[in-house]
């Protein structure tokens, strides 16, 4: 049962390729069947898998499809891994990812690129499957690229449009090369762990950690931020978060899906993967950790003030992203797995909802011609009447974002803050102590901001004639959103204390992976700062709603300067562009202009090559190329030519008598050959 | 020098007179008279050989049937007076003849290695060799193929010659001019 | 020789091809001469009866008539070549005759009249049976060549045919009887006994010569080829695609079959004047082939260079072991050419018209435009032509020059190479006319010539890429033969 997991890859690739093939012969309807059932197929296949696992006595099991490099002593087969981790990343990948195809179905309608827009999107599932299901790290770093690649297709989507037609075009570029600056880590960790290990399989690598111990401690520290670095990138941190919020630009399903539930969370699981390795390593756990809850507190401050309803959530997923990295880096993998599947449910679920709200808005604006922002939720306003379902599906993830009991953010959240508690105060960490106040914090953030965008979403008068206008969405986007929101509110069941359902099934993978004990008064504390921060963001906008479309924050008038400088960001764009791009471009400038041109290209190449070379020429040209070389070839094209017309042609006279003389000559050439060869 | 080599000697003379005669004589009907004296002379061989049966076969077929034809249709088409014909090509004739002394001088080559009076073997000493009885078991028992193949072979030329001949009733024959042929 | 060694049974297939060529010649009579096409339709049955007929046992090993004719897998396999050929000619002979003017039921039998002389010549074991099968493949081909006979041109291409024919029949004949007065034999095998015991004679070795000159002739190798671009112009187009493969592989049948066994331990006396064919025919035909405006002329010269590579495979025959290496790299090349050349013979028969014109490179200009499948094919069929992958020209060029160099002949495949080098320059200019300069002339093609065009090109493509079946069938089919 387990032999047929490459079918996994197949299904997805399949249909991409059939619908890159045969899409310009079929209308919307069967590329959407083939794009979803090739998805739908994957997500049957993982849970085969789990169930043939399970039969297997939770044995990891490898599949091997093909031999791909084999250079002495490096082996680099396509081999895939079925273990309890890699088939929570399967089945979370393929079943939100069905999830989110059905729903892109009617939000991609009627779009021109509606085919290409699933081709894409069945080559993100292809791509992000070998990510997770890869047996090693060469493997895994195809589907890392091969994501990447997916990540800036599809953020540029509709490259035609964005600031001056070309924004949406910059923010996948800008995703691209962010990306790149973390596959260098990755790539030279790769390169060290080849190095040390001589060869990239998990198994051999983690075993050499693993058996060397301590004497290795230093290399598994360099290799362990290095892969922090390809983390970093991939999963949105400090100091690479900031083409997450850029990349909103892409359609929102794909926001939804690949920067929200899936591709963002790889960076994650590296670090899951590779827990052996930072085991070993205590400083590198302690960078992941505080880089996790810092980049958890300042996405959460920025999100506060953000207009954009994307944006708000773009910044709430960095924040959700910290809790998970500074959780595998204190040692909670379970809980940061488990965080990873509850956000990958709600924040799909947000994502979808809030591309509902847009689709609604939108289509309220097409109806009364008025083309404001369809994002920015000062546009909006008293939806709550006119979207009822995306109103209570958007409620619901609001609050299992904000950890409100009994709902499945509640459980995930609560379990890292455990975690970090754990580290702290009963271990006397001083870093746990910070991650824990770092965390707390920003779930109080998080609390706030979503009261903040509930109310100016849903609730008050609409402030705009779109939002007056705006209609509900057909079943095809609300039924996922549904589901959505069903998993949201039970997801929390996966791991409940007591039975750590969770921690038990990721126990078969490392030994590392453990739940933690319910702490209740982690959890009653956290809880009670929660509904303090929904019941002061209700007092905040819920009291005193917004007035109109172009009215300041309520915030802003209290905070002010503070206020302005959360709204752009902590400058880090800024910051960013003033310094590492500045520095960037004098260097290239520096080494294009300097260097290049005025240097190698005018005093090298010009003066001393150049006209060296020249003169050269002119000798080769003149006496000698044409004086000499030319007019011998030319001579021998000429003696073949001239031997073909004027000896073989006129020896074709036409006459027998001339033609029997030459079978004659024929028969004299023959005997003599014969006889002179005999030695006469 | 036997009797036997003597005859052979002259009549090898007449034999390769009489074909240089056919070759050189500007009329054809005189060619065709040396024709018959190259076939008479051939048919002596034949005789001296010990073949008693080719020899005649010799003189009825060739040298009566088809040389008898040859004049019917050399004087029906009146063509007894060859006209000269022109050369084009200088070296042609140079060449030809340099070409046939080469082949002259193959020949004498290998009969003098050869030996002239060494027949292989004496298979004239046979009483039927030669005989009709003895060619008939032969072509009807070892030769069996090619004799049936040549029946084939000459229905298929008779075929040939009626469709290169025939009228065609639909529209008659026009007779192109032959055009000089250079490529 | 008994019943029992005549081996009725394994010449049943010749025998019946000849049986349906006189039936044919009978019947024709009761058809009307505006359905003459049912004549070609019938030796088209006749002609792939025998096709499946030998095809369905290729491995066989046995002899007939005492010894006169072999049946083995060399000779099959070849039966299959001329089979082939006069099926694809008899369906390019359908439309054309019609087309020209020129039909009349006669075609037909004789055509299996030529191809039964071929099997004849492939089957040959004795040199009594080569010079009848000789004359029996060639005496047919005379009367097609002349089938135009209202235009002038194949008239005269008969005649020059026939008579430099009967020419080089002469010195065949003459050296077929020194081979008798040396050896007292004219069975292979005794003459092979023969050579064995007494060696070569000034008298054995005066008689191969003479005997290699009528088979050469029929090949047309350098420097008896003067006939071949003047009969291959002015004789009617499917008679030219049929001859330029049937009577070239026939000829090659006797001369592999002759020398390499009857001859074989006289290799080093003959293995010379094979490679002087080789070199002269490569060299010369293809140069030639350059400075030519006529299609027609051009595949001419260029079947005369195609002569010269096949002597290049028959020339490591002389060497022991290599015999089988050799017969089978023929075999490869001649069904190749013969796919090839037939395909391209089509092609021209498509661009030819019932007035002459057409028949110049010129007039392919534009072809891509106007046909492009025909202007596809026939852009294949030059590459497989030149020798470039991916097409079986290339496949049997590759294993010709193998077996040469198997045999230590490194020079010689370097004259080869450098000679298929000469001839991509007029071979690609086909291409270049037909795919980069406009023109408007018309094509004619018939579903026939269609079929013929795409069975070719498809064959010359698939064994292109996947020789290794064939290959195989006849390596196994004539290996031990010789």
């Amino acid at each position: 049962m387990l032999e047929i997991l490459p079918l996994i890859l197949v299904f997805p690739l399949a249909g991409m390729l059939l619908n890159a093939v045969f899409s310009r012969w079929m209308d919307e309807t069967w590329i959407a069947i083939f794009a979803c059932g090739a998805s739908g197929t994957a997500f049957v296949i993982a849970i085969l898998q789990a169930i043939a696992l399970s039969g297997n006595h939770f044995h990891v099991e490898t599949v091997l499809i093909a031999d791909w490099i084999t250079i002495g002593n490096l082996h680099l087969p396509w081999q895939m891994r079925v273990d309890t981790l890699s088939l929570t990343m399967m089945m979370l990948v393929t079943g939100v990812g069905t999830l989110i195809h059905i729903y892109a179905v009617g939000y991609m309608r009627g779009d021109p690129r509606f085919a290409r827009f699933f081709i894409y999107l069945n080559l993100f599932i292809t791509m992000m499957l070998v990510l997770v299901a890869a047996d090693n790290y060469l493997m895994l770093f195809v589907g890392w690229e091969g994501v990447g690649l997916c990540s800036y297709l599809l953020i540029g989507f509709w490259y035609d449009k964005g600031d001056n037609g070309v924004g949406n075009a910059r923010a996948g570029r800008k995703a691209f090369v962010v990306n790149r600056v973390g596959d260098m880590g990755f790539l030279i960790a790769m390169f060290l762990m080849f190095g040390a290990v001589g060869s990239l399989n998990f198994d051999d690598v983690l075993y050499f950690f693993e058996h060397n111990g301590v004497e290795v401690a230093g290399l598994a520290t360099v290799v362990t931020l290095l892969l922090l670095v390809g983390a970093v990138g991939k999963s949105a941190q400090i100091p690479l978060f900031v083409w997450l919020p850029d990349a909103m630009a892409g359609p929102t399903p794909v926001s939804a899906l690949i920067h929200a539930a899936t591709m963002v969370t790889a960076g994650i699981y590296i670090i899951a993967r590779s827990a052996p390795i930072f085991a070993l390593a205590p400083v590198s756990q302690t960078t992941v950790a505080l880089v996790g809850a810092s980049t958890a507190f300042m996405a959460g401050t920025i999100a506060v003030t953000q207009w954009d309803i994307k944006r708000v959530l773009a910044y709430s997923t960095i924040s959700q992203l910290g809790f998970m990295v500074a959780a595998v880096g204190l040692g909670g993998y379970v809980a940061g797995m488990f965080h990873l599947i509850t956000h990958a449910f709600f924040k799909a679920l947000l994502f979808l909802a809030a591309g509902s709200v847009i689709h609604g808005v939108e289509h309220g604006g097409h109806h009364t011609h008025d083309h404001c922002d369809a994002q920015d939720m000062r546009n909006m306003g008293g939806l709550r009447h006119r979207m009822r379902i995306t109103f209570w599906v958007y409620l619901v993830g609001a609050v299992s974002l904000a950890g409100v009991f009994p709902f499945s953010g509640f459980w995930s959240k609560d379990e890292i803050l455990a975690d970090a508690w754990n580290v702290g105060v009963v271990q006397g960490h001083w870093h746990g102590v910070a991650v824990y106040v770092l965390l707390v914090l920003a779930a109080i953030l998080t609390a706030f901001y979503m009261t903040r965008q509930i109310v100016m979403v849903f609730f008050g008068e609409p402030r705009s004639s779109a939002a007056e206008q705006a209609i509900e969405n057909p079943p095809v986007m609300t039924t996922p959103l549904i589901v959505l929101a069903v998993l949201s509110v039970v997801g929390g069941a996966l791991n409940l204390p007591g039975w750590h359902t969770l921690g038990h099934w990721l126990e078969h993978t490392h030994h590392f992976f453990h739940g933690l004990d319910f702490n209740l008064g982690v959890a009653l504390g956290s809880t009670v700062f929660a509904l303090l921060s929904i019941w002061i963001g209700t007092l905040v906008y819920y009291r005193r709603p917004l007035e109109n479309a172009t009215a300041p924050d309520q915030l802003e008038g209290v905070l002010g300067p503070v206020f302005r400088f959360l709204y752009c960001k902590w400058h880090v764009d800024e910051l960013y562009s003033k310094t590492i791009m500045a520095l960037y471009e004098w260097k290239a400038r520096f080494l294009a202009f300097q260097v290049d041109w005025y240097f190698w290209h005018d005093f090298v190449h010009e003066q001393l090559i150049a006209s060296a070379f020249r003169g050269v020429t002119v000798v080769l040209s003149g006496p000698v190329d044409k004086g000499v070389i030319n007019p011998f070839f030319d001579g021998m094209a000429q003696l073949v030519r001239t031997f073909a017309t004027r000896v073989l042609r006129p020896l074709q006279t036409g006459y027998v008598r001339n033609y029997a003389l030459g079978v004659m000559l024929g028969v004299i050439i023959v005997l003599g050959m014969i006889f002179v060869n005999e030695g006469m | 020098m036997t009797a036997e080599l003597i005859i052979f000697v002259l009549l090898a003379v007449i034999a390769v007179a009489a074909a240089l005669g056919m070759l050189l004589s500007s009329n054809a009907i005189y060619s065709a008279l040396f024709l018959v004296v190259n076939f008479g002379v051939v048919a002596t061989f034949y005789l001296l050989l010990g073949a008693p049966f080719i020899a005649m076969v010799q003189v009825t077929v060739y040298a009566g049937a088809i040389m008898v034809l040859f004049l019917f249709v050399i004087m029906l088409l009146g063509a007894e007076r060859l006209r000269h014909p022109n050369q084009v090509l200088s070296w042609q004739q140079p060449l030809a003849v340099v070409l046939v002394m080469a082949l002259l001088g193959f020949a004498g080559y290998v009969v003098s290695m050869q030996g002239l009076a060494s027949p292989p073997v004496d298979v004239a000493n046979t009483v039927s060799y030669g005989s009709p009885a003895a060619i008939g078991e032969l072509l009807f028992r070892e030769y069996l193929f090619p004799f049936e193949a040549t029946s084939l072979l000459l229905l298929s030329a008779m075929v040939g010659v009626v469709v290169l001949t025939a009228v065609d009733a639909r529209r008659g024959v026009s007779r192109g001019v032959s055009r000089d042929r250079r490529s | 020789m008994t019943i029992s060694n005549l081996n009725l049974v394994g010449t049943l297939p010749l025998l019946f091809l000849s049986a349906w060529a006189c039936g044919l010649l009978l019947v024709d009579l009761w058809i009307p001469g505006d359905r003459k096409h049912m004549t070609g339709w019938m030796a088209l049955s006749g002609f792939a009866i025998t096709f499946f007929w030998v095809s369905s046992n290729l491995g066989q090993r046995e002899e007939a008539f005492g010894g006169m004719l072999a049946i083995d897998g060399f000779s099959n396999l070849l039966h299959l070549v001329f089979l082939g050929s006069g099926i694809l000619a008899t369906l390019l002979a359908l439309n054309y005759l019609k087309q020209h003017d020129i039909e009349r039921g006669e075609f037909y039998p004789l055509m299996l009249f030529s191809v039964v002389g071929m099997m004849i010549m492939s089957m040959a074991k004795d040199l009594i049976v080569v010079f009848l099968a000789l004359e029996m493949l060639s005496i047919p081909l005379y009367v097609l060549v002349g089938f135009a006979r209202t235009r002038a041109d194949s008239e005269e291409s008969a005649l020059k045919y026939f008579l430099l024919g009967a020419f080089s029949s002469a010195f065949q004949v003459y050296g077929i009887a020194l081979i008798y007065g040396a050896t007292q034999a004219t069975g292979f095998a005794a003459i092979g006994d023969a050579v064995a015991i007494s060696g070569a004679s000034p008298l054995l070795l005066a008689g191969i010569g003479l005997m290699l000159v009528g088979l050469a002739f029929k090949v047309s190798a350098v420097p008896l080829h003067m006939w071949t671009p003047d009969v291959y112009q002015g004789a009617p187009s499917v008679v030219t695609g049929f001859m330029s493969v049937g009577a070239k592989a026939a000829g090659f049948a006797a001369i592999v079959r002759i020398f390499f066994s009857a001859f074989h331990s006289l290799a080093a006396d003959w293995a010379p004047v094979i490679v002087l064919f080789a070199v002269l025919s490569t060299v010369i035909g293809n140069v030639a082939a350059i400075s030519q405006t006529s299609i027609k002329r051009m595949l001419a010269f260029s079947s005369i260079a195609h002569a010269g590579y096949v002597f290049v495979a028959i020339v490591p025959g002389g060497y022991g072991a290599l015999s089988d290496f050799a017969a089978s790299a023929v075999i490869f090349y001649l069904a190749a050419y013969g796919l090839t050349n037939i395909g391209a013979w089509s092609v021209v028969i498509a661009v030819d018209h019932a007035d002459g014109m057409g028949s110049d490179i010129s007039n392919y200009a534009g072809l891509a435009r106007r046909s492009p499948g025909l202007a596809a094919a026939m852009t294949l069929f030059m590459l497989s032509l030149t020798g470039l992958p991916p097409t079986m020209g290339f496949v049997a060029k590759f294993y010709v020059f193998r077996a040469a160099l198997a045999a230590g002949y490194t020079w010689l495949v370097v004259v080869g190479v450098v000679t298929v080098l000469i001839s991509a320059y007029y071979y690609l200019r086909v291409i270049v006319v037909m795919w980069m300069n406009s023109g408007d002339g018309q094509v004619v093609t018939p579903r026939a010539l269609n079929f013929t065009v795409g069975v070719t090109a498809a064959a010359t493509l698939v064994l292109g890429l996947l020789p290794g079946p064939l290959m195989a069938i006849v390596e196994s089919s004539v290996r031990g033969l010789f």
